[in-house]
């Protein structure tokens, strides 16, 4: 099962691609083994236009760019469910976003109102805040410590499969679950946290319950799910890096420190660009661990934006509002998500295929 | 030689913190009253007691996990068959508009699922849906543009002779599909199915949008509610816990290097 799962995409073996190109058919251009992962920012475009041209001396080839009618059928429950269930429902929070609604009156049109109130809505902007804060207190935490743990792990260690087994498991998780288990080992006299320090000689503070402690509690189990799952990726990408780089750097005399700068880091590019856009967009729309651990307490202290939109729709039913504040969490998605294109599109990324 | 010492006492000590409170949750989730204030968080409690896990289930678990486990096949089932059949489409058959259609299932990618919680929970409302089975699945049912991507690009890598070969044999799309095809893909298909079981199973948002009966209740919704105005009662808590994270464990455990091939592939989360 393991040796079998190399055939899947992004680990296409280059002779096996040579070998596919003879016998490419029906114009559809064999993809280039990049990495799958959506996020990575490979959206390809079959480059239908260019084969059909190559293929145009054939007839044969020509006759069948034609349309086949069973790939609708093919296409079509998934077609439903990704305008029913996803561009429908965008449509739908864009428009409503511009409507007064509190679900048991009828929604009147408001214009920009709801947008003029969140301008002037002081506990959303906290949201926002807390939101950012927590993305700050989680992603440079769990992306340093899962590259940390990635170089560990890359010393020809005895037993890596065990080890890298045991990081990963707290990202298979329930979230909702494991928000209430940490609850319990954040409390301040009978969890396991306190006991420990206590047993340290340390008095540990109210964890959850004092506004200080409690979103940098919340951001520790993130870290805590999160840091094994983007070990995974970096130490994949360390075992992409050729040795010959590095005994080619301290032949020239470069230090440990300047190889991991000089080498590691740069080559590891496309790597932290996908692990951080994913851990962002996660961290973004936190939910699960926040209802299961403080509720938004205490005092707004770790009031999420999705929180606060879970909230706002389904604890006070107003909808309009709460579909202005889903406009501006995936306004801000989509913004740190373009930002981070930008700001690796910038590095150089070295093809070492 | 220190060196290597550090080096493996980090690698255990974060492989402990990682494990850590499934250890707690097992621990305490046998601990009867007594032993759990009798005891430190870490110790285990002797004789263990299986009373905690049987309250649990007769107080409703037994059914909110039949109802998870139901949810879980449903969703997986669906995700695989309506997946194939559109990536495959996708990758090897010609029709028009494919590539403006592949385009915008690679756009939906981006819209985050917490906003579309909102108008999914007053469509099903319309259709007076809500807390309903069918309220339940139908948004995850058809299959998910992610998993038509990673399908389709599997598709795109395999070689295309044999189907040739059918096809001068006679064989029409649907025979390609099931007898030549499918075959080649039980470690995509098997990537995928892994990726939905575990984000089914853990699945706490929608279910507790949607549903309010005993009849719809799954496991994750069915422990938050277990948090009460003055806390959690950690032995039950922890039966509960118990149940909902044990069978995916089981499922780490027998698939284990495979979810991790599995993880690092495709990036799911």
């Amino acid at each position: 099962m393991t040796s079998s799962a190399d055939h899947l995409p992004g680990r296409a073996d280059p002779a096996d691609g040579a070998e596919r190109d003879g016998i490419e058919r029906d114009g559809i251009e064999r993809d280039r083994a990049v990495v799958t992962a959506p996020a990575a920012g490979t959206p390809e475009e079959p480059a239908d236009g260019r084969t059909a041209a190559r293929g145009a001396g054939h007839r044969p080839r020509r006759r069948l760019w034609h349309t086949n009618w069973y790939a609708y059928l093919f296409v079509a429950p998934s077609l439903f469910g990704v305008f029913a269930f996803l561009l429908l429902p965008l449509l739908i929070v864009l428009g409503l976003s511009l409507f007064h609604w509190e679900l048991l009156s009828s929604p009147s049109f408001a214009g920009l109102a709801n947008y003029r109130r969140l301008g002037g809505d002081g506990e959303t902007w906290h949201s926002v805040w807390v939101t950012v804060l927590f993305v700050l207190l989680s992603i440079p935490a769990q992306t340093v410590l899962g590259l940390l743990l990635a170089l560990l792990l890359n010393q020809r260690v005895k037993g890596v499969a065990f080890y890298r087994a045991l990081f990963v498991v707290p990202w298979m998780a329930t979230p909702i679950v494991m928000g209430l288990v940490w609850t319990w080992i954040f409390d301040p006299r009978d969890g396991a946290l306190n006991k420990l320090l206590g047993v340290a000689g340390v008095s540990g503070p109210d964890w959850l319950t004092d506004p200080s402690w409690a979103l940098p509690s919340v951001a520790l189990v993130n870290v805590w799910q999160y840091s094994g799952y983007t070990m995974l990726f970096f130490l994949a990408g360390l075992q992409g890096i050729p040795q010959e780089l590095y005994d080619a750097a301290a032949t020239d005399g470069a230090s440990p420190v300047q190889r991991f700068f000089q080498i590691t880091l740069p080559l590891l590019n496309p790597t932290t660009f996908f692990v951080t856009v994913t851990n962002l967009v996660g961290a973004f729309q936190i939910f699960d661990t926040v209802y299961a651990m403080t509720d938004g307490g205490p005092s707004g202290s770790t009031e999420v934006l999705n929180f606060r939109i879970y909230e706002t729709a389904f604890r006070q039913f107003d909808f309009g509002y709460a579909s202005t504040l889903a406009a501006l969490l995936f306004l801000l998605i989509l913004a740190v998500t373009l930002a981070q294109v930008r700001f690796f599109a910038k590095r150089t990324t070295y093809d070492l295929s | 030689m220190v060196k290597r010492t550090a080096l493996y006492v980090t690698l255990v000590a974060g492989a402990f913190v990682s494990v850590f409170p499934y250890l707690l949750v097992a621990l305490t989730a046998l601990k009867t009253p007594r032993q759990l204030s009798g005891t430190e968080p870490w110790e285990p409690g002797l004789p263990p007691t299986f009373a905690n896990l049987d309250r649990v289930m007769h107080s409703g678990f037994a059914g909110y996990l039949g109802n998870t486990l139901l949810m879980t096949a449903a969703l997986t089932a669906g995700q695989l068959v309506f997946t194939t059949f559109a990536a495959y489409a996708f990758a090897r058959l010609r029709f028009r508009g494919r590539d403006v259609l592949f385009w915008l299932y690679v756009a939906t990618m981006m819209v985050p699922s917490a906003v579309t919680m909102i108008p999914l929970f007053l469509i099903m409302r319309e259709l007076h849906l809500v807390n309903t089975w069918w309220g339940l699945l139908a948004p995850y049912l058809l299959g998910t543009p992610y998993g038509i991507f990673l399908m389709r690009q599997f598709f795109r890598a395999l070689p295309a002779g044999l189907e040739d070969a059918a096809r001068i044999d006679g064989a029409g799309p649907l025979t390609i599909l099931l007898r030549i095809v499918l075959p080649l893909s039980r470690p995509a298909l098997g990537t995928l199915a892994i990726i939905t079981v575990i984000s089914s199973w853990n699945n706490f948002m929608w279910p507790l949008i949607i549903t309010s009966g005993d009849d719809t209740r799954v496991v994750t919704v069915g422990i938050a509610g277990l948090k009460g105005s003055i806390g959690v009662d950690p032995n039950q808590m922890t039966a509960a816990a118990l149940i909902a994270l044990v069978p995916m464990v089981a499922v780490f455990v027998a698939f284990q290097r495979y979810i991790v091939r599995s993880v690092v592939l495709t990036g799911l989360k």
